[in-house]
């Protein structure tokens, strides 16, 4: 038993400490580049939120830490910004809705109009999906179809009229489980926020 | 040693004569900014493992030198990957899943195997530099040809003016999709046959 446990030591010791070298290497660049790249996610959010919210001024962090279980009983943390115009006056909300796409991670960033009864639309803050196919889901002919839908469940179908403002979303073709991502993230996410926002009596 | 830097310029070019690295080739020369972002990217993860390969190279066995070059051309990959998310977010953005594919290009794993666990770290460093600046020129060679044609721009800048803008130039649709990719780099290939056979004369 001695002898393998020597054999595999004189065999994989420079993979092992190789691991050990090159995780140290990763862990130090990446705690002196984190920051960065944290303030770097906090702007691309803020010019999102404005790009969603034109008339929007001001955000400021209405809820924070909200809890929302997907549609998979997965519980994440959200938080919710209110969009102020330059004269105090709500314009609507904004809040990161994220879940699993067809590669990986999707985050999103969704805007709600003041009253919380339509949809402004949403922005790709964060995706992996497949170049071509599920990345489809930043394009405008997608995101349009969000912009004036009713809050409430929306429907993915796979034919329709996607120039039509209502509870159904037409899917891009060949990218389906990315375009029913999108829709169960923004389900499950809208249904929370506005719980919480109407528990906080922040609505107009 | 000034010819092992010239082979990856033009004789064993990764793209135009290697034929290695197509994935990143076809799919990121829609515009030579990013183009040249993936060649600056793969040069530093090229020269930077080519140095570490090298420098244990006496010390790799055989059955585990593939897991060790993984090892080291992931590990710089990942560090490539938090500088751009740093310090170039606009062009991580653009770029995006193919920064971390860097660690399948064939080139770097490649020459980790023909080279930098064969030889000297000077060498290795040369290699990795003529391999490296090879496959940038021809990804913004090619990326260039495609914008001009599809934008009427190289970098952003304008050189044909486009007809929405007033000028003469209808732009090419096709050549920013990846029909055009294939005919550009085809033509390409071509070219430099050519003047191959013309400089073996």
């Amino acid at each position: 038993m001695l002898n393998k446990i020597q054999y595999f030591f004189r065999q994989s010791w420079l993979l092992i400490v190789a691991t050990f070298f090159y995780a140290l290497l990763v862990v130090v660049v990446n705690s002196g580049l984190s920051s960065q790249i944290e303030a770097n996610r906090i702007n691309k959010l803020n010019n999102l939120m404005k790009g969603l919210i034109t008339q929007a001024e001001v955000f400021e962090k209405v809820i924070e830490e909200l809890e929302v279980t997907d549609s998979h009983g997965r519980a994440v943390e959200t938080a919710v910004f209110k969009a102020l115009d330059s004269e105090g006056k709500l314009q609507g909300f904004a809040f990161i809705a994220s879940g699993t796409g067809f590669a990986d991670k999707i985050e999103l960033v969704v805007a709600l109009d003041g009253r919380c009864e339509h949809f402004l639309g949403y922005a790709v803050l964060s995706s992996n999906e497949t170049p071509g196919f599920g990345d489809r889901i930043k394009n405008d002919y997608y995101r349009s179809q969000f912009s004036g839908a009713p809050v409430g469940i929306l429907k993915l179908v796979k034919t329709g009229g996607a120039g039509s403002v209502d509870e159904e979303i037409v899917a891009i073709s060949g990218a389906t489980v990315s375009s029913r991502s999108v829709v169960e993230i923004i389900n499950d996410f809208t249904k929370e926020v506005k719980r919480a926002i109407t528990r906080e009596g922040l609505s107009i | 040693m000034p010819k092992v830097f010239l082979a990856g310029l033009w004789s064993e070019n990764p793209v135009f004569r290697l034929l290695l690295g197509m994935c990143p080739t076809l799919a990121v020369t829609t515009g030579a900014r990013p183009a040249l972002t993936m060649g600056v990217s793969v040069i530093f993860v090229l020269l930077c493992s080519n140095i570490m390969v090298s420098l244990m190279r006496n010390l790799l066995r055989p059955h585990l030198r593939i897991l060790m070059f993984a090892l080291t051309i992931s590990t710089f990959v990942t560090i490539v990957d938090l500088f751009l998310k740093a310090y170039q977010p606009e062009m991580s953005g653009v770029l995006g899943p193919y920064v971390p594919l860097i660690i399948v290009n064939c080139i770097i794993i490649g020459r980790a195997e023909a080279c930098a666990s064969r030889n000297s770290v000077f060498t290795s460093i040369v290699d990795a530099l003529g391999m490296g600046f090879g496959f940038t020129v021809a990804l913004v060679v090619l990326a260039s040809v495609r914008e001009i044609l599809s934008h009427g721009t190289v970098f952003g800048l304008e050189i044909l003016p486009l007809f929405k803008s007033g000028g003469w130039f209808h732009g090419w649709a096709m050549m920013a999709m990846p029909a055009g990719a294939f005919i550009t780099l085809g033509l390409l290939l071509g070219l430099v046959n050519v003047i191959s056979r013309h400089q073996e004369k």
